[in-house]
């Protein structure tokens, strides 16, 4: 049987700052529909990593490849299929949760943008606050915000940085099934995280970033080297 | 919502930046009237900033030409005013540079940059805003300059000269971006830095050189053509590269907007709160880790180590050896000009500015380690030990500094050693400012043009450099005299190294 071809194909990548690399070269394929998670220490490389991938840093050395294509973000095709959610924490003061969910699915042409918003600001919990402005948010009301925004609108490739951070135990369980069904249905997702059970329930492979070499292992192997610590 | 969303027309650029505008409208509590009035205040207190330049600039001028010529100053005035307005532009262009020109604030490199939205549309206002503040910065450089220039210039003249220098600021904006889109603007400060430097030492050599021999014979003057080719052409240059920009910013990657934008950031907020300090790291040019890391084997006490480690940082970023070279010719400049040179309360103005500038270059070891002392308080030194030792980079470094920049000043000796008599205060002003206090925002404030400012603003802000001021007066005295008697030398050595002493012992190091 031959090899599914990979939505984003990644080819002897070095990514660091000013030509010097944080992490060993690293090569890995993720096929459309699946979800691929990225492990590593503090400091390992893994948010370097993402951003390289989606666009936002140059790349030292090597290729990253999505749907055929050296990925360039300033090409509007890129951005239409690929929603990212890092680490930024960053919204204009003066716009309410719900108007920035908005910006995003108008921004994407949704054309129900109303009610697609109104479906994930209750998915994501934010039913209650929506309407206030980002000050008034408490810091995991925003970060669930951010999150809700990669879902407003049609992506092919997500791509999240520790997607559990500052969420509650009950909101990273949700959101671990939530991403697992996009991926069912056809979400390719590539994910950073240090949290054992979004892991085992989202990832099919895991990359492991380490100085020495960058390896795909099994979400059971990764999950016993993130309780190994 | 993953691959099969229900897709209708994407919004604009130009859209995405609508519906932004429209909700942040909806609960903006500013009326027209407010907008008008603020307009209206701001016109009104650049007229009279304009008007008060204009009469300032004015009579210095005929102050200056009713003086009779003074020995050893064969640089025509024109020629000084020139070397201040590409000085000025030079810093424009490099500020430019390191904030952009385009940039996208947290908020929109968060959620504007990842839409499909054409970008080109969604930094198009941001275009508009950098070439406004562009010709702004242009006419408030071109305007004391062609004010201040030995020939009196008509309205005519004045209206020209400033309109050119806003197209040229806009040309600037244009071939900016240009870069900014091939990610070429790194090289733009360390360029316009080494170009201010040598306009500002060059002209100070060579007039030193020539001093009261065959002198300068080059007069820089408007060129002489036709209005419509003096103003057309640079109109058709400013718009074409501003065309371009805007053709290519679609072009600008989002991490260089999205870095380019947290700078705007920090430095608007540092402005806003007047933290000099913190607006200094946020302007800063980047520098670079070595290609070697420095073992310091020859470093066995903590006092060794603190100043290998001022060494370190002084020498490290090359900008800090532009602004020591600037600071020593800055004065030598004005000494030399045909008109200024005449004047010593204009050259210790310009002493002051220079000996100021590179105090500001000798004291980042100061102002790095105010700003992450738990490296200074890993040292088995006492807090003051530390500062003491901190000041001993500024001092060799300020010695040289003082003594080149005095002896060629005035030409002589004794004028060098007063100088090096100088620079303990400096180099006390280099560390005080250094370790400054921040603003008092809990005290009582006053009401300024630029929002509410607390009272004590003035003494914070000029903390360190009053001292310095303080101990060139009796260089300013020796310049009143045109010599330096032996007193004055020992006065001016004993009353430097005290206030250097004072500058020191007072600075203070944050406790936590």
């Amino acid at each position: 049987m031959m090899a599914k071809p990979g939505l984003l194909e990644v080819r002897d990548l070095s990514v660091g700052y000013g030509g010097e690399p944080v992490c060993a070269p690293v090569s890995v394929g993720v096929a459309p529909g699946t979800a691929l998670g990225v492990i590593g220490p503090n400091g390992a490389g893994k948010s370097t990593v993402l951003q390289t991938v989606v666009g936002l840093l140059p790349p030292i050395a090597g290729t990253v490849q999505f749907d055929g294509r050296p990925v360039d973000e300033r090409e509007a095709a890129f951005r239409r299929d690929v929603a990212t959610v890092l680490d930024d924490d960053a919204f204009f003061p003066s716009l309410t949760g719900t108007e920035h969910l908005l910006l995003t699915a108008r921004g994407h042409g949704v054309a129900d943008a109303d009610e697609v918003v109104d479906a994930e600001v209750a998915e994501f919990g934010l039913a209650e606050r929506a309407h206030a402005l980002p000050s008034a948010l408490s810091s995991g009301q925003r970060r669930r915000l951010a999150l809700a925004a990669a879902f407003v609108r049609p992506a092919r490739l997500l791509v999240l940085d520790e997607p559990e951070r500052r969420l509650d135990a009950q909101m990273r369980r949700r959101l671990a099934a939530r991403v697992a069904a996009e991926v069912a249905g056809g979400l390719t997702v590539v994910f950073a995280s240090h949290d054992p059970e979004f892991l085992s329930t989202v990832a099919r492979r895991v990359l492991v970033v380490d100085d020495d070499a960058c390896t795909v292992v099994s979400p059971k192997d990764a999950v016993a080297a993130l309780h190994a610590g | 919502m993953s691959t099969a969303a229900s897709v209708t027309a994407e919004l604009t650029g130009t859209g995405v930046r609508r519906f932004t505008r429209r909700a942040t409208a909806r609960r903006a509590d500013t009326s027209w009237l407010t907008l008008g009035g603020d307009l209206l205040s701001a016109l009104t207190t650049a007229g009279v900033v304009v008007a008060v330049l204009g009469g300032a600039f004015s009579a210095l001028r005929e102050r200056i030409a009713a003086r009779p010529p003074a020995p050893a100053t064969d640089l025509p005035g024109e020629l000084t005013a020139l070397v201040a307005a590409l000085v000025v532009a030079a810093a424009v262009v490099a500020l430019l540079s390191r904030l952009g020109p385009l940039s996208a604030t947290p908020a929109a490199a968060a959620w504007w940059l990842p839409l499909p939205a054409d970008r080109r549309g969604l930094l198009r206002g941001d275009l508009r805003r950098v070439g406004a503040v562009a010709v702004v910065a242009a006419v408030v450089v071109a305007l004391p300059v062609v004010l201040a220039a030995p020939a009196a210039p008509t309205l005519l003249e004045v209206v020209v000269t400033v309109l050119a220098a806003a197209l040229l600021a806009l040309l600037a904006v244009g071939v900016l971006v240009l870069l900014q889109a091939r990610s070429l603007t790194g090289w733009v400060a360390p360029a316009a830095g080494s170009l201010a430097t040598v306009a500002v030492v060059v002209p100070a050599v060579l007039g030193t050189v020539g001093a009261g021999g065959s002198g300068w014979t080059w007069v820089p003057a408007a060129p002489d053509l036709p209005l419509p080719v003096l103003a057309g052409v640079p109109l058709l240059l400013a718009a074409g590269a501003l065309l371009a920009a805007d053709r290519v910013s679609g072009r600008v990657p989002a991490g260089a907007l999205r870095d380019r934008g947290t700078a705007v950031l920090v430095a608007s907020v540092s402005a806003l709160s007047l933290d000099t300090r913190e607006l200094g790291r946020a302007l800063g040019t980047p520098v670079h880790p070595p290609r070697r890391a420095r073992r310091w084997a020859r470093v066995h006490t903590p006092w060794q180590a603190v100043v290998a480690g001022d060494l370190a940082v002084t020498t490290r970023s090359p900008w800090r050896w532009g602004q020591l070279a600037i600071g020593t010719a800055l004065p030598v400049l004005a000494a030399r000009t045909d008109g200024l040179g005449g004047v010593p309360a204009l050259v210790a103005v310009a002493v002051v500015l220079g000996w100021s500038l590179a105090a500001v270059a000798l004291g980042e070891p100061s102002r790095q380690a105010h700003g992450a002392p738990a490296a200074d308080r890993s040292l088995p030194l006492g807090a003051r030990d530390v500062v003491r030792a901190r000041a001993l980079v500024p001092l060799a470094g300020l010695v040289v500094v003082c003594a080149v920049s005095a002896g060629l000043v005035g030409l002589g000796w004794e004028w060098a050693a007063l100088g090096a008599a100088t620079a303990p205060a400096w180099a006390g002003a280099a560390v005080r400012g250094g370790y400054r206090p921040e603003l008092d925002w809990s005290g009582p404030v006053l009401s300024s043009p630029v929002g509410a400012v607390p009272v004590t603003v003035v003494f914070t802000l000029l903390r360190g450099p009053d001292l310095g001021i303080l101990g060139s007066v009796p260089l300013v005295i020796g310049l009143l005299l045109g010599v330096v008697p032996p007193l004055l030398l020992g006065v001016a050595l004993g009353w430097s190294v005290l206030l250097g002493l004072v500058a020191v012992e007072t600075a203070q190091r944050r406790r936590s």
